[in-house]
């Protein structure tokens, strides 16, 4: 049981920390909270669908294309919505639920709300320790940890991540020095999209493709990126493991409420909270009045 | 006496557009069952009746997220909290909804405290996030219990609150209409009677500076919570018995979401604003089941292409085209008017070249 | 300033206008006007239309309805209910369809926590409810403490949860029994109940707990509850397998069925499964689960080639050219409304309070089963009868891609001698039979 834990558990944590950094880097850049984030997943998600089934293209193909379609989204989204109107901060994030919806409906006329199937990268399974696991959610981990590592490396080794934190930690000062920050908020949220576009792509084939299923784990990443501090990378990946394991510890010691998960790790969150209420390792905004 | 509530009836609303609006707007209310007859009528009223409660609830939400700037994404929790009380309260002990309503409300109530306990240390995304949490881990609660919350299925069965429905509506118009006049003078940061308006104003702005100047904000906090738990609550509760059922979906971050949706899209931190909200988009969403295929899309369709013009909102919008801020004494004017009505100052910069 | 005041008064006397329904309308002579009310956006809402249409056009076809010697044709009105996000959505839709488009008479109906609303919106125009969806029992019990408000709601299909809770038991043991004789395996079988957290199914995962081993003989190893909507049941199945069980015994309504079917069949787990999983009831289950869907069992209403009565062959041949989908139960609106031609014929009246006796003791055989209705001194009046000689359901098994009835069938898991033409063997799954026999 304890190898089933830990094994499922890294797994669930590195889907969620795929999304979650990108959440994450958005509300550092752009003070943004983007409920449509998640949305970006479902749409490369069904991307792949459209392209490997209904257009019959090679897997492969049909999962570039599908990623670099819904990056473009995002950077549409960007500018004809949200540029226009980023001081307004409710507003920006009303938005940003609307356009979820949208996309939400779009797909509703274009698959129906029936839930569909994508075809696995590679199918099998693979058994370590006693544990059966996909060759899918393998990979699934290895794409997120090794995504993970290079936005790391870029924000913390280039000269255009040095840029994204500047404007992260001060975007007026930022401007001052002479970066462009409409332009480094352009980029970041295209990062942002792309890395729920792969989360989309490298999850899906384990899941089924239903138009909503972009709610669930908005919520989950909302509270990983919470737990681990708003705007801080590291934050949200160390809290999406934790939160990875809280759900699979529930569903292995309480299997009868292992519909409890999600609210288990919420409330996990809130206490973590109270006890340290920017996070574990976010940055107190008290000077910034936000 | 007489003549004096007159001439303040006269310089406090007849002169200020917004007011005149406010007013003609109650008064329509008061007429509409005259013009709904039959069954069909009924059906129409059902729509108004929810408009009402809606808009009491989408107004205690402004009161606490865009006036005192405690942004709370879960006040379905008030809602809901009152009305699985009302519920229980209804079903095990048979008490009527004349008991039950402003019991529900007082369960609002005590669920806003336990909410503004986190809400004391945390600020902006983070309390809103939080409080997101809470309806979600009731919800996990209430599917816990089964035997006692109803789970899927909700408690049903409840008292309606009168045999009819015009009866009903009057009930809401008139909950209604108390509880924005309420909420509105509790915000009002002009008023000279109640200092919560400017308070609340001055906590959302700048709280260490609100602290600094000697007001204690964790009781004003604790009020705003307290205040929208209550109004949430009332609305929460009446939805109960007019549905006859509590359900989960009471809960749910749908509602959540749909609370913020019409604040925002009316105009947050306004009061006003989330009523025109409710009123646009409750019926609209009713008017779009012509459609059932494209009602959700052109809904946000219309949030949307609004927002961005509007980015604060359309009441705030209509305000700002109809009426004109005195630069000198503050007082409001009609936007055509070219001088202040009371001292007299050029309301418009050029306007005496 | 008055000037300024008379646009605003037209504006807001433009309001009222608009807001004022333009009351009345013309009467057509001679149609009686049944509203379909679902999830319009779902399967199940579609398939309640469907089967409404099919059987309204072929009535109208056939000259209409006689009601006392004149004819009447049949109009149905959509309703999109949108109960599976909105139950207050999905009361307002009911009376809209009641009070606005006139229809007096309506079916449909799917999620429990929206049908209570629903039904109380009905019941307040006493207008006659013929529920297609929703199986929860306590939906049948309100009658029973206020009969004269509610005697106008009746269920036409599902039988109620209670008897799904039989028919799984019967094909858990004609599965185990399968399984015993065919892998040699001895003791008793270890069996998992994977429920999704909802009201229906709690009533019957405490049943199971009790019957399983008190009936059948056999070991229940756990309970694993997960959200109906769930996408990733990784965990749930890693400990499922743990737990050493050889059947799992489902309890599944939501979207959870599709990626609970698709996982069992990637991570080969060695346990067979068998229950309610109504993704599978669908024609897209195969290609949604990427045919690891395989083998999966579930009890189901109708299928390609079985003939529950004389009538079923005819309608499912027809729904499937129709409409290119094999009917799930919800599709059971056509034998409600033919249902309402009948009484109404036999009474000659549309007069509510009379169909509604009529009703309560029809006996009628649809495309679904012999409908015969709960008497008013039964626990859950309007319910329809379940049992050998009624209602009985079937269960069906995806065996390579096809849909094939598996229950109940003479031999195995026997049944009051019930079976139907065109029943096959339930089959083991294979990657069951390569666990059991490679040690």
């Amino acid at each position: 049981m304890v190898e089933g834990i830990i094994i499922q558990g890294l797994i669930k944590g590195g889907t969620y920390a795929l999304l979650a950094v990108g959440f994450s880097l958005i509300f550092g850049v752009a003070r943004m909270i983007n409920l449509a984030h998640t949305c970006f997943y479902m749409l490369a998600a069904y991307g792949i669908y459209y392209f490997a089934k209904e257009l019959e293209m090679p897997l492969a193909a049909a999962v570039v294309l599908s990623l670099l379609a819904t990056t473009v989204i995002g950077i549409l989204t960007y500018r004809l919505f949200i540029d226009r109107v980023r001081e307004h901060h409710v507003t920006v994030m009303l938005i940003t639920l609307a356009m979820a919806m949208i996309f939400q409906e779009f797909m509703i006329m274009a698959f129906s709300s029936e839930p569909l199937g994508t075809p696995s990268f590679v199918s099998g399974y693979w058994t370590i320790i006693g544990v059966k696991v996909s060759y899918q959610n393998l990979l699934t981990f290895g794409i997120a940890l090794a995504v993970l590592v290079c936005v790391w490396a870029l924000l913390s080794k280039t000269r255009l991540g040095v840029a994204i934190r500047a404007t992260a930690q001060d975007s007026e000062i930022a401007n001052l020095m002479g970066i462009n920050v409409r332009r480094i908020l352009l980029i970041t949220m295209a990062l942002a999209a792309a890395l729920a576009a792969i989360a989309g792509a490298v999850v899906t084939p384990t899941l089924t493709l239903v138009p909503t299923m972009w709610t669930s784990p908005l919520v989950m990443i909302m509270a990983i990126v919470v737990l681990g501090g708003l705007g801080s990378v590291k934050g949200s990946f160390i809290g999406a493991f934790i939160i990875g394991f809280i759900e699979v510890l529930v569903v292995f010691l309480l299997p009868g409420g292992a519909f409890l998960k999600g609210a288990f790790a919420l409330l996990v969150m809130v206490l973590i909270l109270l006890i340290r209420p920017e996070g574990l390792f976010g940055v107190a905004f008290e000077e910034e009045r936000l | 006496m007489l003549r004096r509530l007159l001439r303040d009836f006269q310089g406090d609303v007849l002169a200020i557009p917004g007011r005149l609006l406010a007013l003609i707007f109650f008064v329509v209310l008061f007429f509409i069952p005259l013009f709904l007859q039959g069954s069909s009528g009924s059906y129409y009223l059902r729509i108004f009746i929810f408009a009402n409660m809606y808009v009491i609830f989408a107004v205690s939400w402004d009161l606490l997220s865009g006036y005192t700037g405690q942004l709370n994404f879960g006040h379905a929790l008030f809602f809901g909290v009152a009305a699985y009380t009302t519920a229980l309260l209804n079903i095990h002990l048979g008490w009527q909804p004349w008991a039950t309503i402003p019991i529900g409300a007082l369960a609002g109530v005590i669920a806003g405290l336990i909410v503004c306990l986190p809400a004391l240390r945390l600020r902006g995304p983070y309390l809103a996030l939080v409080t997101l949490a809470f309806p979600l881990i009731l919800l996990g609660i209430i599917f816990a219990f089964t035997d006692f919350t109803g789970g899927e299925l909700g408690i049903s069965g409840l008292d309606r609150i009168s045999d009819s429905r015009t009866t009903d509506y009057y009930i809401s118009v008139a909950v209604m209409i108390v509880s924005v006049m309420i909420m509105w003078k509790l915000t009002d940061a002009g008023s000279s009677i109640i200092r919560t308006g400017i308070v609340f104003h001055a906590i959302r702005e700048d709280e260490i500076a609100a602290r600094a100047s000697g007001i204690n904000t964790i009781r004003y906090k604790l009020l705003a919570f307290a205040v929208a738990g209550f109004f949430a609550g009332i609305a929460g509760a009446f939805h109960a018995h007019f549905m006859r059922i509590a359900g989960p979906s009471n809960l749910e971050l749908v509602l959540s979401f749909q609370v913020i949706i019409w604040t925002v899209f009316g105009g947050i931190t306004s009061i006003y604003g989330p009523v025109v909200g409710v009123y646009i988009l409750f019926p609209l969403m009713e008017f779009l089941r012509a459609a059932p295929e494209v009602r959700y899309l052109i809904f946000a369709g219309i949030v949307v292409i609004m927002l961005l013009f509007m980015p604060e909102g359309i009441a705030v919008w209509v305000r700002d085209k109809i009426e004109r801020e005195c630069p000198r004494c503050k007082l409001s004017n009609m936007a055509f008017r070219k001088t202040c009505r009371a001292c007299n100052t050029y309301l418009y910069e050029h306007a005496g070249d | 300033m008055l000037k300024k005041l008379i646009p605003l008064l037209v504006v807001c006397s433009l309001l009222v206008l608009l807001i004022v329904p333009s009351c009345g309308g013309e009467e057509e002579d001679n149609v009686i006007k049944i509203g379909v009310i679902g999830p319009m956006q779902y399967v199940q809402g579609e398939h309640h239309w469907y089967g409404a249409t099919m059987a309204a056009e072929e009535i109208n076809d056939a000259g209409g309805i006689d009601v006392d010697g004149e004819m009447y044709t049949i109009e149905l009105i959509k309703a999109d209910s949108n109960e599976m996000t909105s139950p207050t959505d999905a009361a307002a839709a009911m009376e809209k369809l009641i009070t606005v488009d006139g229809a007096q008479f309506v079916v449909g109906g799917f999620r429990t926590e929206s049908v209570f609303p629903m039904i109380e919106a009905a019941m307040d125009y006493d207008t006659i409810f013929l529920g297609c969806g929703a199986a929860t029992e306590s939906l049948c019990q309100l009658a029973v403490d206020d009969y004269d408000r509610y005697k106008y709601w009746f269920r036409v299909t599902p039988f109620n949860s209670t008897k799904l809770v039989s028919n799984s038991l019967m094909t858990l043991g004609m599965a185990g029994g399968i399984m015993q004789q065919g892998l040699g395996l001895e003791g008793p079988l270890q069996v998992a109940i994977l429920a999704e957290q909802a009201e229906w199914a709690d009533a019957m995962v405490a049943a199971y707990q009790a019957y399983v081993p008190a009936m059948l003989g056999m070991e229940v190893v756990g309970t694993w509850r997960p959200s109906a909507t769930a996408t990733d049941l990784n965990a749930e199945l890693t400990a499922i397998e743990d737990s050493g069980a050889h059947l799992i015994l489902t309890i599944l309504s939501g979207p959870v069925g599709i990626p609970y079917a698709r996982q069992l069949g990637e991570l080969e787990i060695p346990a067979a499964s068998v229950g309610i999983n109504v993704e599978a009831q669908k024609d897209g289950f195969w290609d949604a689960t990427e045919g690891y869907g395989n083998y999966e069992t579930t009890l189901n209403t109708y299928a390609e080639g079985i003939a529950l009565t004389s009538k079923t062959a005819a309608f499912v041949e027809e729904f499937i050219e129709r409409f290119d989908e094999t009917p799930t139960y919800n599709a059971g609106t056509y034998d409600a409304i033919y249902l309402l031609k009948e009484v109404i014929e036999s009474t000659g009246t549309l007069d509510a309070d009379t169909i509604v006796e009529e009703l309560e003791g029809i006996d009628y055989i649809g495309a679904g089963g012999r409908i015969v209705f709960m008497g008013t001194d039964t626990t859950t009046p309007h319910d329809v009868t379940y049992g050998p000689g009624y209602t009985t359901g079937i269960a069906t098994q995806w065996q390579d891609g096809e849909m094939k009835a598996v229950w109940p069938n003479l031999g195995v898991g026997e049944w009051e001698g019930v079976t139907y033409e065109g029943v096959v063997m339930w089959q083991i799954p294979d990657r069951v039979i390569a666990y059991y026999t490679q040690d």
